[in-house]
């Protein structure tokens, strides 16, 4: 499958520790790929770096095979973006800007945008400086979904919305997905990014640490329980029990067991001589995933 | 290279302010303009400026009289000396060794000129004076040695006129045979006849030298020429009219020679022409046919000369007896003691103030207000502090301010180039300077032309270059701000550097002003220039356009320069620089 958006070796070292190391990936046409990690890790600058907006120290982006920094204007024929920071220009309501951003893109179609307008309940007409943050939000994400291109490049595209645009943001994501856009998007959280990505990269501080397929964490065999004990003796009795205890808490009577599918009936099983208090399915997702995986890398740092 | 829809969306982000700033700057100019057009503010300038040219007509006028009361003193004894024979009996000699004198000169030179000739009879005549002069006060005679050179050189005129001319000698008059040793009746008269003859080229000679003397020295003065022969032909007429009064006096039998009471007649002539004089000049048209005001101030006018004609001959005779002194002034010659008290005598009011208030306030009458307060003060610093509080703020917004924010992300999100974006910034900045100078130009001359056009203190073509150098000023300005604007990501660093050494320029200037030679040196403060320095407003040379000079070309042209190199450098950073949008 041809890779649409590629980074090899991208390093921007800000000094201090601050800024992006050795960043490679990659994202297939017609694939949804997500940049999760915490303020500052280098999600940003990453995505800068795919706009053209600043020249790589080492390493290069190449959006559909051309060099994102030197041929910056010609990539955006195909990108849109949504910016972190939301700042409109200087105009006076969401239509003028609109406009001018219709003008900028040479749109003359504006079904599109009236369409999305309508589907996120947004009122254009208001003036830009009087808009609350989910409203310039969705101001955002009309100017960037109108002119139809066909890679998305999204910088936390939902903070600001509630609850329900939300939902409705992350569904107009998925129909885009469906119409066979390219997108890459970063988020904070990671329930979003695991209902719309394929694939999703932990960034942390600068580097990328893992890059997680979701459809195979959705797909895994493996399941957690969580299971608390009315006595003290039945839960050392369960503990002294072959079973992979992923979470132990005494003080509760309390364990945390991970078992493959074809086990849960052995598990049941060995727990009816036991009297539980409850007895919970833990889902195991890619927060989960990446808290392990991230575990798994500060203590390896330590170590080293 | 341009985008259409990015200059639309910069027109609409800033027009309130250029329309603002505009309005504003234009009715400023318009106020400042008309108010300065309709009031006489150049009253007092006037009446200073008056006040010298008076002082300047009073002392020409003072001087007149006291060069010409002399000449008529000068005459008066010339006549007297030439009246008697015994005079020339004794110049007879002194006449021959003046020749001698002369053509041994002439012959010591190879083929002179007419000047060198001249010259040389200056030269003789001086020479010749000073070795008699002690023979001649033995003899009795009333002649300075001064004037003994005069009589000298004026004997060479007579030559001039006739090459064979020799002093008659009393001894070729005398007929031995005649009776009882008695002189012939004949001879006597044959001898009166020639002096009368000699006596009568002395004076033609002596009005013409006269009238030749007073043509040099108002030429010296620096009058025109035509205005110098009028005074020759007065001191000629005068001259003539000493010797008349000498010859009618003289003519009585009871004459006794008073020199007193020539000097009053010299000073009643003198001051009655002085009087006729100033009188003229305020009847264009002559007596018969002056309206009656007109004869009004001429009376009034040749009043005024004849008490300042009559102050300076008072005060010129005091002077003379002071100065005449020789216990006082022990080293003193005749002709220093004439010249000091002369100098005395004809000091104007502006004289008698310190010369260093004198200069200050004559300045102060010459300086031009309206160029001040409409060149220095408003098109350099009034005029220019809106339009540049417009290119600070909005070369800070089209690029600085756009990519601090992060709106600039929108535009470079779509297919356009960041050289398009600076480009179509730069335009927009260019393009709404020179439209907001256009309209304040076109203020400007309809100002000028409701307050008089041309005739007003400052003509179209002046007010034309004013807003062009206002305009390659705030051009300049526009092209360091947008560089700086380019080259930040911040809009406090582009506002501070930018924005901050453009009005600590202007500051500069108007400190500056207090050190600039537009001020009248009363209110200047020299060390003060020195801020001039620091400003580039320094290039927009405001007095140069006024005095029509060529040097504030070469200094707009520095200006187009900086506006150009600052410009350039603008669009290629913008264009090569990381952006955190």
């Amino acid at each position: 499958m041809e890779e649409v958006i590629k980074a090899e070796h991208l390093t921007k070292d800000y000094g201090g520790g601050r800024g992006i190391f050795d960043v490679s990936f990659f994202v297939k046409k017609g694939e949804t790929f997500g940049f999760v990690g915490t303020n500052g890790s280098g999600k940003t600058t990453t995505i800068r770096h795919i706009m053209g907006f600043i020249k790589p120290k080492r390493g290069q982006v190449f959006v559909q095979g051309l060099d994102a920094w030197k041929d910056s204007c010609k990539i955006k024929e195909n990108v849109a973006y949504i910016p972190g920071e939301i700042a409109f220009p200087d105009l006076s309501t969401g239509i003028e800007f609109l406009k001018a951003q219709a003008e900028l893109l040479k749109l003359n179609d504006m079904s599109r945008a009236d369409e999305l307008v309508k589907r996120l309940q947004l009122d254009p007409s208001a003036n830009l400086k009087r808009m609350s943050k989910g409203m310039k939000q969705k101001t955002a994400i009309v100017a960037a979904l109108m002119a139809d291109k066909d890679i998305l490049i999204l910088d936390e595209p939902t903070t600001g919305l509630d609850p329900l645009m939300r939902e409705t943001f992350l569904e107009l994501i998925l129909e885009e997905k469906k119409r066979g856009k390219t997108i890459l998007m970063s988020s904070q959280m990671f329930d979003e990014l695991e209902t719309t990505c394929d694939r999703v990269a932990l960034i942390y501080e600068g580097k990328i640490i893992d890059i997680a397929d979701v459809n195979a964490l959705k797909n895994s065999t493996i399941k957690s329980f969580k299971i608390e004990f009315l006595n003290k003796e039945d839960y050392q009795k369960f503990k002294k029990l072959k079973y992979k205890i992923v979470r132990d808490q005494e003080k509760y009577f309390q364990v945390t067991v991970e078992i493959d599918d074809g086990e849960i009936n052995k598990l049941f099983r060995s727990l009816k001589n036991y009297k539980l208090k409850f007895i919970a399915e833990v889902k195991y997702n890619l927060e989960k995933h990446f808290k392990k995986v991230l575990e798994k890398e500060l203590k390896g740092g330590q170590n080293v | 290279m341009f985008s259409k829809a990015l200059f639309k969306q910069s027109m609409k982000a800033n027009w309130v302010k250029w329309l603002c700033v505009t309005v504003a700057t234009c009715v400023m100019l318009a106020i400042v303009i008309i108010v300065l057009g309709s009031l006489a503010i150049n009253d007092i300038r006037d009446s200073l400026k008056g006040v010298f040219t008076e002082a300047g007509q009073e002392g020409f006028l003072k001087e007149n009289t006291v060069d010409s009361y002399d000449a008529y003193n000068l005459s008066v004894t010339f006549a007297h000396n030439i009246n008697d024979p015994q005079t020339f009996g004794a110049l007879g000699g002194m006449y021959g060794t003046l020749v001698k004198d002369y053509a041994d000169a002439v012959d010591a030179l190879e083929n002179p000129t007419d000047a060198e000739k001249d010259a040389l009879k200056s030269e003789v005549s001086l020479s010749l004076s000073s070795k008699y002069a002690p023979l001649v006060s033995l003899m009795g005679m009333d002649m300075t040695e001064e004037e003994l050179a005069q009589f000298f050189y004026i004997l060479f005129m007579v030559r001039d006129d006739n090459p064979t001319f020799t002093l008659p000698n009393p001894a070729d008059y005398v007929d031995d045979t005649y009776t009882n040793g008695a002189d012939n009746p004949a001879y006597q008269l044959a001898y009166a006849e020639a002096l009368n003859e000699l006596k009568d080229a002395l004076k033609e000679n002596f009005v013409e030298y006269a009238g030749m003397t007073a043509y040099e020295l108002y030429i010296e003065k620096g009058e025109e020429e035509a205005v110098a022969s009028e005074y020759a032909k007065q001191a000629e007429k005068l001259t003539n009219d000493a010797f008349s009064s000498y010859a009618e006096k003289a003519s009585a039998d009871d004459f006794v020679y008073d020199e007193e009471m020539f000097k009053e007649e010299a000073k009643a002539y003198v001051i009655n022409m002085i009087y006729e004089e100033a009188r003229a000049k305020y009847l264009p048209n002559g007596e018969e046919n002056a309206t009656e005001e007109e004869l009004n101030t001429a009376e009034q006018y040749g009043v005024v000369a004849k008490v300042l004609a009559n102050t300076a001959l008072s005060t010129y005779e005091l002077w003379l007896d002071e100065y005449s002194n020789t216990e006082k002034y022990p080293d003193l010659t005749q002709a220093e003691i004439k010249d000091k008290a002369r100098s005395e005598a004809v000091e104007s009011i502006t004289d008698q103030i310190p010369p260093d208030v004198g200069e200050a306030l004559e300045e102060l009458g010459n300086m031009d207000i309206y160029g001040l307060i409409i060149g220095s003060i408003f098109y350099r610093i009034a005029g220019l502090l809106l339009p540049l509080v417009f290119v600070i703020m909005v070369a800070n917004g089209l690029l600085a301010g756009q990519v601090d924010s992060g709106s600039m992300a929108y535009v470079l999100s779509t297919p356009t180039k960041r050289r398009t974006v600076a480009v179509t910034q730069m335009a927009y900045l260019m393009l709404s300077l020179f439209a907001m100078f256009l309209l304040v130009t076109i203020t400007s001359v309809i100002s000028i032309w409701v307050v008089g056009g041309n005739n007003f203190a400052i003509n179209f073509a002046e007010i034309c270059f004013f807003n062009l150098g206002a305009f390659l000023t705030a051009f300049a300005f526009a092209g360091y701000c947008f560089m700086c604007s380019a080259i930040f990501n911040r809009s406090k660093y582009s506002m501070s550097i930018g924005g901050g050494l453009s009005i600590f320029m202007l500051v500069c200037t108007i400190l500056g002003l207090f050190g600039s030679n537009v001020v009248p040196s009363a209110m200047r403060i020299d060390a003060m220039n020195v801020f001039n320095y620091f400003s580039i407003i320094s290039l927009f040379d405001t007095v140069s356009i006024l005095e029509g000079a060529i040097a504030f070309a070469w200094k707009f042209a520095i200006l187009v320069g900086i506006s150009i190199v600052t410009f350039i450098i603008g669009v290629f950073r913008f264009e090569k620089k990381d952006l955190p949008l």
